[in-house]
């Protein structure tokens, strides 16, 4: 288990270019270490897969690059910002959109609206604009409704634009979370687990997605996800985390063959 | 016959329209998903805001004139509202019932206050404040302008950016958070807009009433406000409206039920939050009415 070494290793070959960079990240809840030391980093236009056992950190690691939860100790930085002690909607606005594995969407809205409260860094009519239908409102409204009817019509759920989005099925909520992300207009897309609840045709319909939209917006994307076979042909590199230590990170083909790797996934004796 | 009719209730039907709009006021950072109960609180400066400024300031000795209790209207909207930047910036990190308790001690500590100034006329408080109309119904020309300003206000503020904030903070402030919303910012925001409105609302109570005193902003009003917006419809501007009309008219309509009729008020009430939950008006009657045509 030398995992410190390791990703040692391959932070000093990406120092330039990168769009995301994580050092020695850590994260203690009390005497738990979910994220412990972890350092990767992540090129523009990359799809970097995060994967590990249940309980391995990954999406804890979300939480500290969304600003959600706020790391013990180590460096976060995207496109050469500190993130560190941003608060989420600051990082949001930065270009850094996620989705959640437990869907967080508001439940009680319509998918449309949904999609528009996503823009809101995107425009800034304020009280008075936005009561009297003046000013600023009254070019931005239009041009949200637009924004959000084409991410809709993108993701296949412009018929049920309407519909409160708790009354969605789960693969639909996940389109929905996804739409809703690209609203920011982000420069960073963090999935976690877009597949979950997918049955295998939807599952396969996802990479081509995720693909898509990558190329379509010139997205960054990391993503946490459990469907081996999804990560392994979608992934440009792949970063493996063990009970909050990162124990193998390079492309697909390697990861896949990494001796700690087959031991966590499969136990060792 | 009308006449008498509209002598009989002209002031109940002024009072409900007044009443009416304060619901307005809690409303409105409960779009946010603040359960605030501090509108008595910036209900009772707004009132004594115009009762110490027409009694000293502007004091007359016939009618008082509007333009200054237009005038009364704004410097209590605006001084509630800087009194709420001040309160609702610490008070609005804490959550749900915590956040109901903080401003529950808002309005208890301006009551005592109140109690204890000279300017505010102690326990007995400010009488005689001057009157601008004729008769109690005539305070309608200013209570129901105000009323479908602030009504035309909010429903229109939640079709618009800002309020997408609002409900997306109501929904999941987490994901809200997330998705480039302030927290903070708009939750604050909403409070303050529900202070302006109760204070614009204290002040033409306070010269209807033709007396303003520490009994005006109790912790009773806070929960009677809650019950207007509880028993309309949270969920829709219409909703406190209702409430507030309905539920000041109730007793009145209940008189001739005699001694009894507080009790049967009070059953009435829970009758209503248990057979609806959502309130009087939600979106879901609406959405119903439409299937059906």
């Amino acid at each position: 288990m030398t995992a410190t070494d390791f990703s040692n290793i391959e932070t000093s070959s990406h120092t330039t270019s990168s769009i995301l960079s994580v050092k020695n990240a850590t994260r203690r809840f009390g005497g738990l270490i979910a994220v412990n030391e972890v350092s990767f980093e992540v090129t523009p236009g990359e799809i970097f897969g995060l994967i590990g056992p249940n309980g391995a950190g990954k999406t804890t690691m979300f939480n500290l690059l969304s600003g959600l939860t706020p790391p013990s100790s180590g460096a976060i930085s995207f496109e050469g910002r500190c993130l560190i002690g941003l608060p989420p909607y600051k990082i949001a606005e930065l270009g850094v959109a996620r989705t959640f594995q437990n869907i967080r969407l508001f439940g009680n809205l319509s998918a449309l609206e949904n999609v528009k409260i996503a823009q809101h860094t995107h425009t800034k009519a304020g009280v008075l604009s936005g009561v009297f239908g003046a000013g600023r409102a009254r070019e931005e409204e239009p041009r949200v409704l637009a924004k959000a009817t084409e991410l809709l019509k993108l993701v296949g759920l412009d018929d049920l634009a309407g519909e409160q989005a708790k009354n969605f099925s789960y693969g639909d909520q996940r389109r929905l979370e996804i739409a809703r992300a690209l609203a920011l207009e982000p420069k960073l897309l963090l999935l976690d687990e877009p597949a979950a609840g997918m049955n295998p045709t939807e599952k396969q319909g996802l990479s081509d997605f995720i693909r898509m939209v990558r190329d379509k917006f010139s997205l960054t994307i990391v993503l946490i996800e459990h469907h081996v076979p999804l990560v392994m042909g979608l992934c440009d590199r792949i970063a493996v985390l063990n009970f909050g230590q990162l124990i193998a990170l390079g492309n697909p083909a390697v990861v896949a063959g990494d001796p700690a790797v087959i031991e966590a996934y499969l136990g060792g004796d | 016959m009308f006449e008498s009719f509209f002598n009989q209730y002209g002031f109940l039907m002024v009072y409900m329209v007044l009443q009416a709009t304060l619901a307005l006021s809690l409303y409105l950072p409960l779009t946010a998903g603040q359960l605030s109960l501090a509108s008595p609180g910036f209900f009772a400066l707004g009132g004594y805001i115009a009762a110490v400024m027409s009694t000293t300031v502007w004091a007359t000795n016939g009618m008082f004139p509007i333009p200054y209790l237009l005038l009364e209207m704004l410097l209590g909207g605006l001084a509630s509202g800087l009194l709420a930047v001040v309160v609702g910036v610490p008070a609005l990190r804490l959550r749900g019932i915590y956040l109901a308790l903080a401003t529950i001690a808002f309005v208890e500590i301006l009551r005592v206050v109140s109690l204890n100034l000279t300017i505010t006329g102690g326990a007995v408080g400010i009488f005689g404040i001057p009157q601008p109309f004729n008769s109690s119904l005539e305070y309608m020309w200013v209570a129901l302008p105000l009323l479908i300003a602030c009504v035309i206000f909010t429903a229109r503020l939640e079709k618009s950016r800002i309020g997408r904030a609002f409900v997306a903070i109501r929904e999941d402030e987490l994901a809200a958070d997330a998705m480039g919303v302030n927290p903070t910012y708009h939750k604050v925001l909403a409070f303050v807009i529900g202070a302006m409105i109760a204070g614009m609302v204290g002040a033409i109570t306070a010269h209807f009433l033709n007396t303003w005193n520490a009994r005006q902003g109790t912790f009773d009003a806070s929960i009677n406000i809650l019950a207007f917006v509880l028993i309309g419809g949270s969920r829709m501007t219409l909703g406190p409206v209702v409430g507030g009309m309905l539920l000041t008219a109730l007793p009145e309509i209940l008189r001739p039920v005699g001694d009894v009729r507080l009790i049967v008020n009070g059953f009435l009430l829970t009758l209503g939050a248990v057979l609806l939950p959502q309130g009087l008006i939600s979106p879901r009657v609406f959405k119903r009415k439409k299937v059906d045509v």
